[in-house]
């Protein structure tokens, strides 16, 4: 019945309509039960990966059902942040059964299946998404039994509806309405601290598009630490964040263990940053572009005006001229990972999880993908030292030298860790701002009714979060699946969630996790061991017959776990 | 067209060269007696003004951050700060900004006056290209007929098809957002608009005694179209032209709100209401500033275009 289904969104191109399911509002999946014993699966089924083997250098060696409710990860080398890792919304647990048909027909996309709190009800594109309690769910009943999700990308009109009491919260308020949020009793700021990152990125290939051949400015390391030095970034925190921003002086936010280890970022010197440039062979500047998104994050709470600050700064400063160049999200992500945005760009990073890994793994690590251009050999190694140990005294050490080769090669400029917060009625009980982004909707209950409606900056791209990298979609997976660990409510700590306990190895080479008994997903069907080991080896195989999603990009698992198993070659 | 009918009498029996400009000081005059007209003008003049003398009616530089101009945080250079007028009872310590500050710390009023020009040079731009390619296009299908008439006014019709915006946003969305490919795309759309007037004048003119008779003494197609048709046609294109400005200027603000017109850091009023647009309620004055600016402009435009139609109309003559 679901290929049929699939056949007729895939036909509809699933755009423009609801995706409600049938009246009973319940997902009418035939509650798949296994028939037979469990036969525990592993993964890759011909033996563990050779993690000696030329072309592969991921991290992980193999992924194993003990029996049920066991599963055993096989790692190739160390990992201190496999719990962090584990409990990102990326690496949530799908019902195997359902991904062999869901998967392939992309209904997956618009109708997860999860063991979370919450379930989808319908999402109308383009207008709201309506969730409403996994009647399966083994935890705490949530505290409202319907959720409703709007978005707009207008920090005024988030406002305004917040006024109205159309919506109960609202995430990211503009920075100028902070005032006027709490000047108002009936509405409460909730404040999130700046576990984020805002960078000025470049394109250091030679032959970045949109120069003569070998002529990008950029591709000269003389070049990037001379804007490094050019750009006033106190200026641009004072004036454009809210308070309890700060400068960035490392890329990784202070509050991540090893985040801000070994030298400051340089200091603001236009003298010395023109005399650089001049130096480099660029007495006169240049002309470029900066590139952005007008959608307003965590990291940039007005993205247009930033750039229009740099914009100037640049042509004082340093002489050079740029324009600006605004895209639409989407196309701007897909273009920044491929390695197409010429010029500067201003982009960000929120922490998916509190450790430096998330950071720097993902952005100049082996596994990073091609936004800033070619990578560092010196700098991957130095990365590659600190995630594969769990010593902290090597960590330290190698984190020292990751952020000192950081400032020297200046694959981008640290601007700022940008403080943000939710808004809410004052009467919404258990309402909080996660430093994660990842709001869980089940605690918070609104004096009036059974019903929470809030408003995020922008509509999921998807609801399956494996291959995704927006914070707005990721918030939606995290009330609907669910990994074997999760962060605390709030918090910043792993704790287990679909496991009851994952431990390694005295080697911290193998990682056991015990699993929860007596889940089932909302469908019907029970969760166990398999259902784990498919969810990850999908991701982690790019032979996997599963390893679609929605762009097989699979950003994460690249950038966290180092490579996929049988990478495409390099094109 | 009935209203050029006595006009094309007198250019029979009459050397051509002395009635225009007859008609145009009859023009001005009944242009100049009416009210509509005289309030337009005196807008228009505004707007004229502001847009010659903006570096002296300017305060500030239109890119001018109030950080580089020597201002500080104490003496109010402040994202979205509030006007401040010294004569008002503002602090001597603040310096002073009548329309206050945008998002990037640029004092607003110099910004106001210095848009008047990109919104001058868009009107007469977007509408200049317009009716000279609609005026060709209007002629050669009026004065051709047949397959080629029939070839151009249904390009036209499918032109006129789309809603004008959501056609300008298509053809920006082509060539790029800028200035420059916003004018052209509300060009192109106003094209269709000329061309209709144009060939209708031409239809009607073209069988004309005197058309007939200037066909008669040798003169080319040519001759005929630029001599004898174009002058009897100018005046319907006028007053179309004139509101046609208004459109015009009101569609690349439109385009500029929407990032798709002028770009930053130019001043541009379609552009400044969309860049406060978010600060809309803890800072209005930036949307009302430009607002208002655009409307005295369009109003203006408007009630010129309506007073020169009444006055270029031969049946309403005095």
């Amino acid at each position: 019945m679901f290929t049929v289904l699939g056949l007729v969104l895939a036909a509809c191109g699933g755009q423009g309509q609801s995706t409600s399911p049938s009246a009973s509002g319940a997902p009418s999946v035939q509650p798949s039960v296994s028939s037979g014993p469990f036969a525990p699966m592993s993964y890759p089924a011909s033996g563990p990966a050779d993690c000696k083997a030329k072309g592969y250098n991921g991290e992980m060696k193999e992924i194993k059902a003990v029996d049920e409710h066991t599963v055993q990860f096989s790692l190739c080398y160390p990992d201190g942040s496999f719990l962090s890792k584990i409990a990102f919304s990326a690496f949530q647990i799908q019902d195997s059964q359902y991904l062999q048909t869901a998967m392939v027909s992309h209904l997956l996309l618009a109708r997860p299946v999860g063991t979370g709190p919450y379930m989808l009800k319908e999402w109308q594109r383009g207008d709201h998404m309506t969730l409403q309690a996994n009647p399966n769910y083994w935890g705490d009943k949530p505290l409202v039994s319907t959720v409703v999700v709007k978005w707009s990308s207008e920090a005024a009109q988030r406002l305004v509806e917040l006024q109205a009491g159309t919506v109960d919260g609202i995430d990211n308020p503009g920075t100028d309405d902070f005032k006027t949020i709490e000047a108002n009793p009936a509405l409460k700021l909730y404040k999130r601290a700046g576990l984020n990152i805002a960078y000025l990125g470049f394109n250091n290939q030679p032959k970045a598009t949109g120069f003569d051949n070998s002529k990008n400015p950029m591709a000269n390391e003389k070049v990037r630490q001379a804007i490094a030095m050019g750009i006033d970034r106190k200026r641009i925190v004072d004036n454009f964040y809210p308070a309890g921003s700060t400068v960035a002086d490392f890329f990784t936010p202070c509050e991540i263990k090893y985040g801000c280890v070994g030298d400051k970022w340089y200091g603001f010197d236009a003298a010395a940053a023109k005399k650089m440039l001049a130096d480099a062979g660029f007495p006169n500047g240049f002309t470029t572009k900066i590139s952005l998104r007008d959608v307003v994050r965590g990291y940039l709470p007005d993205p247009k005006s930033v750039a229009q600050e740099i914009q100037s700064q640049l042509k004082n400063n340093l002489g050079i001229t740029t324009t600006i160049d605004v895209q639409e999200s989407g196309a701007y992500l897909d273009n920044a990972s491929a390695g197409k945005l010429t010029g500067l760009y201003l982009l960000g990073w929120g922490a998916d999880y509190p450790d430096q890994t998330d950071f720097v793994d993902y952005h100049f690590g082996q596994g990073a993908s091609d936004q800033f251009g070619a990578k560092f050999p010196d700098l991957v190694a130095a990365i590659q030292k600190g995630a594969q140990s769990a010593d902290d005294a090597v960590r330290t050490s190698a984190y020292t030298e990751v952020n000192k080769l950081i400032k020297q090669h200046v694959p981008m400029i640290p601007l700022a860790h940008g403080a943000s917060a939710t808004a809410f009625k004052a009467d919404v009980s258990g309402a909080y701002a996660a430093p994660l982004t990842d709001e869980r909707f089940a605690v918070m209950k609104p004096a009036s009714g059974d019903q929470l409606t809030f408003m995020q900056n922008a509509e999921p791209i998807s609801l399956y979060c494996g291959d995704e990298t927006d914070g707005e979609t990721l918030r939606l997976c995290e009330q609907i699946n669910q990994g074997l660990y999760t962060y605390k409510v709030g918090g910043t700590d792993a704790v287990p969630d679909l496991a009851t306990e994952c431990t390694p190895s005295s080697d911290q080479l193998t990682w056991t996790c015990k699993l929860r008994q007596n889940v089932k997903f909302s469908n019907g069907s029970s969760f166990d061991a398999n259902d784990v080991v498919t969810s990850y080896a999908l991701e982690w195989d790019t032979k996997h017959p599963l390893h679609i999603g929605r762009t097989a990009a699979f950003d994460y698992w690249k950038g966290l776990f180092g490579n996929f198993l049988n990478p495409a070659p390099p094109a | 067209m009935a209203s050029t009918a006595p006009l094309a009498e007198q250019s029979l029996d009459q050397p051509l060269v002395a009635r225009p400009a007859n008609l145009w000081r009859d023009t001005l005059r009944n242009l100049l007696g009416q009210r509509s007209a005289q309030a337009g003008l005196v807008l228009l003049g505004v707007v004229l003004l502001m847009a010659v003398a903006a570096p002296i009616l300017a305060t500030h530089g239109e890119t001018t951050n109030m950080l580089d101009a020597g201002e500080t945080r104490a003496t109010g250079a402040v994202r979205n700060a509030a006007p401040c007028i010294h004569l008002l009872g503002c602090a001597a310590s603040k310096s002073q900004h009548i329309l206050g500050l945008d998002s990037n710390l640029r004092d607003e009023y110099s910004r106001v006056i210095y848009a008047s020009r990109v919104s001058l040079e868009v009107g007469f731009f977007t509408v200049g290209i317009a009716i000279i390619i609609g005026t060709v296009l209007g002629a050669i299908a009026g004065y051709a007929g047949g397959w080629a008439d029939n070839l151009v006014m249904r390009v036209m019709d499918v032109l006129l098809a789309f809603p004008a915006l959501v056609l300008a946003i298509a053809i920006v969305t082509v060539l790029g957002p800028s200035l420059i490919n916003a004018q052209i795309a509300v060009a192109i759309v106003g094209i269709p608009v000329y061309a209709r007037v144009m060939r209708a004048s031409v239809l009607s003119i073209r069988e004309r005694d005197f058309v007939t008779a200037s066909r008669a003494l040798g003169a080319s197609s040519y001759d005929i179209l630029l001599r004898r048709i174009l002058p009897n046609a100018l005046t319907p294109l006028i007053v179309q032209g004139t509101l046609g400005i208004a459109g015009a200027i009101l569609d690349v603000a439109a385009l500029s709100f929407l990032g798709l017109g002028s770009q930053p850091p130019a001043a541009d009023w379609g552009s400044m209401i969309g860049d406060a647009r978010n600060v809309v309620f803890v800072a209005p004055w930036l949307v009302l500033a430009p607002g208002a600016a655009i409307a005295i402009m369009v109003l203006g435009f408007n009630l010129l275009g309506d007073g020169l139609r009444d006055a270029l109309d031969p049946r309403l003559n005095r």
